[in-house]
């Protein structure tokens, strides 16, 4: 019978380990992410893979990420990446907003909203909206999303590129994500 | 408690997610990170409070009885099936078990097979193991347990079932999906059978469900097909709702339904590849799952599977359904390989681009137009879905249009059939429900661990469910799971059997009185014997119907092989096409209707 560690715990011996390596993983980032290409692109295969985290901290614990659902893109010489993590770990109220991870490393905006480069949580809910977290769990903006009816099949996550911004999608609802 | 300001929380935050890059395999952190246990429960919809469970005592007095169930007047009503605790603490005890309907004497007289499930204490040899059971049907609904002489009792954790005569030696053998090893059962053809698992190389370890023979290679000889489920280790158990709230145990986020406790998985547990098994000259088997491509590297939590011609190239292909994660649908190169097309084909989601917790499979062409169409059940809060065969392996979701949506919400789906009920010559459908969780019953959520039956109509293409009587069959609840279509009693009519879940299981006895002119249809081939994948073509007027030989599929079940046909009206068979497993096709003249029919490849109709 598996006994599980209290979650504190957990969390704090998980957030000091991370700091002790982050100033050498930074660097190491920065060096290995092909950021000279300009193409704007949905990344596919191996590019995609690269950049997808295989698991993501948010509020209290880590996920699993779904590389299934995952997506990338390369706008302006700068990423945005997102994918669903497995979130059954969640309290079912997290679960209502939070889908997933979302990361950009330049300054963009969604849906005609501005945000930070930052890594986020995000969820679409059953409202028509588009929210974006803040690891704690805080919304930091929320907008509306559009319903693609003709959209031939949807995906749990996808991206696609329009000319040189990006939809979001989850199933037939996006977002369009835009170079600051 | 101590706690964070958001800034340094954001700043942790990006940490992780940096470290967790995939290109940061040298940066690994000196102190040692308390893994993360990886549990979960089924995500559904959002909370919603109910005035009536809309999932049991749902009747109409106006409706024509369908069903009659005859349980307890047959020798199956002293069946008892137990799959762990009543608390249902964890996965392994809630989806057992299958059911299978076939003629293992060649008598002509289906019977009946049923897998029980068992509990942790008896894998551990510290309890009598609970016991599955063959009966042989001895006609007028007389059944005889002969499940000792056979030698069939399983005694270990059952879920599938699938049938195929994988000898071609004329007498119907059975595969067994258990967790922990399966059984091959060699049918004899003297009343017995024989485990040869080990000596033939199919005792598949783990998790087994759903199986399904096919001969994916044209070489006459049955391959097999096993989905994997979950990866469970018995002696480091996920955590329990029973755990809740003693010391060391989970904190009350871990594995909820609707912010109640509920055991966990099949989300967060880790899942199991799938195994094809190819049947070799020598009647042994080896593993070509890696090679054939349909190894399930990403290791969905697979349910039910079925052999069947998806495109009608002549090659065999395969559909997987997996709990919680994309179904697969693999199409047959030619080549002893497969390809996955689950997404570009549309079968992998649903219309909304969802992944489903796909449990059953129902296999047939509900809207005649030749090709094969399949419809799979889901959990509750979520809609069963139809997937209509376009052509060109390309599938569209219709579950709406067809009137399969809304009334399948409440409802968390099993076993499905397509049955023609009323030998109308349109197929109908036929759904078992039950629900995983037994603490849905102390709240109004809208469902209920006990769940009816549904039964649709087919419409010309379009679903009508089908009233419930009260106090008849489909009035009534239960814990479902698996379930077998066949005609028990010879009377033209489909009947039913239904394994529920740690309960007697349910025995359908078909009697809607306004009901059309049948034929029974029995194939044997030069190879496989069996006809499994064989296709029939009836033509009566303007309809021409499609039926295929499919082993396993359902859930974890198996159907009578022998091929119904509704003729409605109709009292002459026009037409009537066989396109055997192993090539070739062949016209077949039937005098005369209402009576089942043996035909050998080459040789005609023994009418």
């Amino acid at each position: 019978m598996c006994a599980m560690k209290p979650r504190q715990t957990t969390l704090i011996t998980v957030l000091a380990s991370l700091l002790v390596a982050a100033s050498a993983v930074v660097p190491t980032l920065a060096q290995k992410v092909p950021d000279v290409q300009a193409t704007e692109q949905v990344l596919t295969g191996a590019d995609l893979t690269r950049v997808v985290p295989t698991s993501f901290y948010f509020q209290g614990q880590a996920a699993p990420t779904q590389m299934r659902n995952s997506a990338a893109a390369r706008i302006d010489n700068h990423h945005v990446v997102a994918g669903m993590v497995d979130t059954s770990g969640y309290s079912a109220e997290i679960r209502a907003r939070y889908q997933g991870f979302f990361i950009t490393d330049g300054a963009i905006t969604v849906g005609g909203e501005s945000l930070p480069i930052g890594a986020y949580g995000f969820g679409f809910t059953n409202d028509g909206k588009f929210n974006i977290l803040d690891l704690g769990n805080n919304q930091v903006l929320s907008v509306s999303t559009t319903n693609d009816k003709a959209l031939r099949r949807p995906r749990p996550l996808m991206m696609t590129m329009e000319g040189r911004t990006v939809r979001l999608y989850a199933g037939r609802d996006y977002v369009v994500i835009a170079p600051k | 408690m101590k706690s964070f300001s958001p800034q340094r929380r954001l700043s942790f935050g990006l940490v992780a997610v940096l470290l967790s890059f995939s290109l940061l395999p040298a940066q690994t952190p000196q102190k040692k990170v308390e893994p993360q246990k990886p549990v979960g429960g089924v995500s559904t919809g959002a909370p919603a409070t109910y005035t009536s469970r809309r999932t049991v005592g749902i009747t109409d007095p106006n409706a024509p009885v369908v069903f009659e169930d005859v349980t307890d007047k047959t020798a199956l009503g002293s069946f008892r099936h137990r799959s762990g605790g009543v608390a249902k603490d964890y996965i392994f005890e809630t989806p057992s078990g299958g059911v299978a309907i076939f003629d293992y004497d060649g008598d002509g007289r289906p019977d009946v097979y049923l897998l029980n499930g068992s509990t942790v204490a008896a894998t551990q040899g510290k309890e009598k193991a609970p016991r599955a059971a063959l009966y042989r049907n001895l006609g007028n609904w007389k059944f005889e347990d002969v499940t000792d002489k056979a030698g069939v009792a399983n005694e270990r954790w059952g879920f599938g079932v699938a049938v195929g005569d994988y000898d071609n030696d004329g007498y119907a053998d059975m595969y067994v999906g258990n967790f922990g090893v399966s059984r091959l059962y060699h049918n004899n053809g003297n009343g017995t059978f024989t485990d040869v698992a080990e000596k033939l190389h199919v005792a598949r370890r783990g998790w087994s469900t759903g199986a399904s023979w096919g001969d994916y290679d044209g070489d006459g000889r049955l391959d097999l097909f096993v989905p994997g489920y979950v990866q469970i280790d018995l002696n480091n158990l996920p955590p329990s709702p029973s755990e809740v709230g003693k010391d060391g145990g989970v904190s009350q986020n871990f594995c909820q339904f609707r912010g109640v406790p509920v055991m966990c998985g099949p989300r967060g547990l880790p899942g199991e590849g799938d195994t094809l098994y190819h049947q070799k000259a020598d009647g042994t088997f080896e593993d070509v799952s890696v090679k054939a491509g349909v190894n399930d590297p990403e290791k969905y939590y697979g349910f039910s599977s079925a052999f069947v011609h998806v495109d009608d190239d002549k090659l065999l292909d395969l559909i997987v359904v997996n709990d919680s994660t994309p179904n697969q649908l693999y199409i047959n190169k030619g080549n002893g390989t497969f390809e996955e097309i689950g997404y570009p084909s549309g079968v992998a989601l649903n219309e909304n681009g969802r992944e489903q917790a796909g449990m059953g499979l129902a296999v047939g062409d509900y809207d005649n137009d030749g090709r094969v169409d399949f419809h799979i059940t889901n959990f509750s809060d979520d809609s069963n879905v139809l997937y209509h065969n376009d052509g060109e392996t390309n599938f569209t979701d219709v579950t709406f249009q067809a009137g399969l949506g809304e009334v399948s919400i409440p409802f968390l789906g099993w076993g499905t059939s397509f049955i023609d009920f009323d030998n109308d010559g349109w197929l109908d459908l036929f759904v078992v429900n039950g629900h995983v969780y037994p603490v849905v019953d102390a709240h109004q959520w809208g469902t209920s661990y006990a769940q009816q039956a549904l039964l649709f109509r087919n419409l010309n293409g379009k679903f009508e469910r089908v009233g419930a009587p009260p106090g008849t069959a489909l009035a009534m609840a239960w814990p479902g799971r698996g379930l077998a279509v066949g005609d028990l009693d010879d009377d033209g009519r489909l009947d039913l059997v239904i394994n529920n879940l740690d309960s007697k299981p349910a025995v359908l006895r078909n009697v809607a009185a306004a009901t059309g002119h049948w034929l029974g249809v029995r194939l044997i081939g030069k190879g496989p014997r069996d006809a499994i994948g064989s296709i029939a073509y009836l033509t009566t007027g303007k309809i021409r119907q499609r039926q295929d030989v499919v082993s396993g599929a359902v859930y974890c079940s198996q159907n009578d092989m022998t091929l119904h046909f509704g003729l409605g009206a109709a009292t002459k068979i026009d037409k009537l096409e066989i396109t055997w497993a192993g090539g070739g096709t062949e016209l077949v003249d039937v005098t005369g209707v209402d009576k089942t029919i043996t035909i050998t490849q080459g040789k005609g109709a023994k009418q």
